[in-house]
């Protein structure tokens, strides 16, 4: 649980807290290919990027300690909206659906650059924004980058990587990190960006109830120009980066997978495949 | 003469490993392209590990060497990186895809407006003639790397914009032999932190566990995972015993205080290639699979038919390891006598 100072930290200090939410192709399922071997993303169902649900549960926690406003924030395209709903049915309070088709084919840095326009649209309208949480990356595209290029957009302080946030006071967010062979303790002013690992948050379940009040709940969906984005530095053309090729990850892999409820049996066929494989365990 | 910088993060041992890697590789791409290698060298006490990278292939250094910077700092890191490259206008720029790496290169790309690709498992240097204007494009840095969990590939070049950035996977290649012949100029800069913020972004502790047990040359590894709980750890470690490997761990094993960091396999623990990995209790998540899925056969045993590890391994066995491990042990006791 997050520590309190209450002496430093007075009910009027409630925090506004927007979590960035990437609605992602089911990680679960294999991805589809079109016939010019290109990704068919419009055929793949979307849900909440599972590394979100940390960060969601990360707000929940906070705004249910501190009392204050979670907002969530994300780009994609209309149909995404189901994916949305899941984090509502979890508890946050609203959601900001930032949707264009000239938005389509951008890259880290243009999302980042059009994510940061709609946190600083929301922070003129809120008065503040304290915390800009996300999850630490995204499953179908693992890059980290979303939180410190957000950041470095809104000139603010940034911690990757976030194990557990540790405390709220006197305008600090003291936070741990996860670092190769351990851990450090980083003491961050706010407003920050925290991009928080699946660590040490479960994410709630969402019950049947949660999902029906979700329902009512409120997403606004806005435009490129409705949040003032340069439409010059996002999507395709306003990307740094292209993607020249893509193609099949070869597996070289037996996959020969072993179920029997016949224990005996079961490493029976296991050690045989061994052998016919020529495979030596030792 | 086009320049390659290599972001040289430093830890207590030295120069991590990691970044002595890419100077390797950006030697070897320098070499055959007519690149230069310079390494960007950031910290307080720091220049004395000059002539280490110069050892290593770097044909230049650049240090900041400065006492607000001993302890790593995002903030901080970021200017003084974004200072020496307006000064500098590197064509590439790599990073060692670590934690550290991984949170800094994004920043410094984003300020200085430029494209970056993540975790990359090649670099290579080639051409490209954008299909929209036909404008044709000489040596550009192609980033490779796995999306989609790994089931896709995908190559990457940032035309328009430098330098090209990339951060780039620990292990996938070789740290280059040490030459103390070799020579190179060392230039230091002079950053002026005065105006900074100090209080903004503070480090307060950091907790490092040192590695001991080196799992890289171990021809089999059985790792254990949360699944495994202390007491499946027992039979792990039996196991390892009888097949005479090594015993290897996920973090959550690693955080549950089951077994020392040493053994922790991964992102940020170590990258193995063993003739055989058996994973026991270990869901199979994209942090842990980058350490170990370059062994050469991987057996997983899951309780879960679903667990991703299934995914990427050659024998699966599906149910309780409390059973599977103590029968499987008992197997191959008979087998031996
Ligand atoms: C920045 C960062 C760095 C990280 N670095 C690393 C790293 O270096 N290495 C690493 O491993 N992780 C790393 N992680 C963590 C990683 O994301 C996962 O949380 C971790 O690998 C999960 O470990 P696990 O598979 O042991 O646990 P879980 O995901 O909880 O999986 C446990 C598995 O055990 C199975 N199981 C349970 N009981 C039994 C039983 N009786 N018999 C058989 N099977 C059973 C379950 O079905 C489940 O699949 C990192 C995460 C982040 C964000």
């Amino acid at each position: 649980m997050v520590t309190v100072n209450s002496k430093q930290n007075p009910s009027s200090e409630r925090l506004n807290i927007v979590v960035l939410v990437k609605p992602v192709p089911d990680p679960k399922e294999p991805p589809k290919f079109k016939p010019d071997g290109t990704l068919d993303r419009l055929s793949m169902k979307l849900v909440m990027n599972p590394y979100d649900k940390y960060a969601v549960e990360a707000a929940l926690q906070l705004r249910e300690a501190l009392g204050g406003i979670v907002i969530g924030v994300s780009m994609a395209p209309p149909h995404a909206i189901d994916a949305l709903r899941e984090a509502l049915a979890m508890g946050v309070d609203e959601f900001i659906l930032l949707s264009d088709p000239r938005l389509a084919g951008s890259d880290t840095l243009a999302t980042s650059y059009a994510l940061s326009m709609v946190v600083k649209k929301l922070w003129s309208k809120l008065g503040k924004v304290d915390l800009v949480l996300c999850g630490v990356e995204s499953s179908d595209s693992n890059t980290a980058h979303i939180g410190p290029e957000v950041a470095e957009w809104l000139g603010l302080p940034s911690v990757s990587y976030v194990d557990k946030i540790l405390e709220v006071s006197g305008g600090y967010v003291k936070v741990k990190k996860l670092i190769e062979g351990g851990y450090m303790v980083i003491r961050v002013k706010m407003p920050a960006v925290l991009t928080i690992a699946g660590t040490s948050y479960t994410p709630r379940i969402p019950t049947l109830r949660d999902v029906i009040t979700a329902r009512r709940k409120q997403i606004t969906t806005l435009n490129a120009d409705d949040v003032s984005i340069d439409t010059s530095k996002v999507g395709l053309l306003g990307s740094p980066t292209r993607v020249i090729k893509m193609w099949a990850a070869e597996i070289k892999r037996r996959g020969k997978i072993f179920t029997d409820t016949d224990i005996d049996r079961l490493i029976d066929n296991f050690l045989a495949e061994l052998r016919k494989d020529g495979v030596k365990l030792k | 003469m086009s320049k390659i910088f290599v972001y040289a993060e430093v830890v207590e041992e030295g120069i991590a490993e990691p970044s002595l890697e890419l100077i390797g590789r950006a030697r070897e791409l320098a070499d055959k392209h007519g690149f230069s290698v310079s390494a960007m060298l950031v910290g307080f006490g720091v220049r004395k590990l000059a002539d280490e990278l110069i050892y290593r292939g770097a044909s230049e250094v650049h240090v900041v060497d400065n006492e607000v910077l001993s302890k790593y700092n995002l903030l901080f890191y970021t200017r003084a990186i974004v200072e020496v490259v307006e000064n500098e206008k590197p064509d590439i720029f790599l990073f060692p895809a670590t934690t550290t790496g991984r949170e800094l290169a994004p920043r410094v790309a984003a300020r200085l407006g430029t494209g970056i690709t993540a975790d990359c498992t090649a670099i290579e240097i080639g051409d490209y003639v954008d299909p929209i204007t036909g404008k044709k494009y000489e040596k550009l840095l192609y980033q490779i790397r796995p999306t989609f969990g790994g089931t896709i590939m995908a190559a990457i070049v940032t035309p328009n914009h430098r330098p090209q950035m990339a951060t780039v996977r620990p292990g996938v290649y070789s740290v280059p032999p040490r030459d103390t012949s070799r020579s190179g100029r060392i230039k230091e800069w002079t950053i002026d932190f005065s105006e900074e913020d100090v209080g903004c972004l503070e480090v307060l502790e950091v907790k490092r566990e040192r590695r001991k047990v080196d799992l890289r040359s171990a021809k089999i590894i059985v790792s254990g995972g949360r699944g495994a709980r202390p007491e499946g750890f027992k039979l792990i470690r039996e196991l390892a015993e009888l097949l005479g490997g090594e015993v290897g761990a996920s973090r959550a094993a690693v955080d549950a205080g089951w077994i020392s960091y040493d053994h922790q396999v991964g992102l940020t623990g170590q990258t193995v290639k063993p003739d055989i990995y058996i994973a026991v209790g270990i869901s199979g998540a994209i942090q842990h699979v980058v350490g170990m899925k370059d062994s050469k056969i991987i057996i997983a045993i899951n309780k879960d038919p679903e667990a991703p590890i299934f995914r990427i391994a050659d024998y699966g066995l599906v149910g309780d390891l409390f059973v599977i491990i103590p029968k499987l042990i008992e197997r191959l006791k008979v087998a031996k006598s």
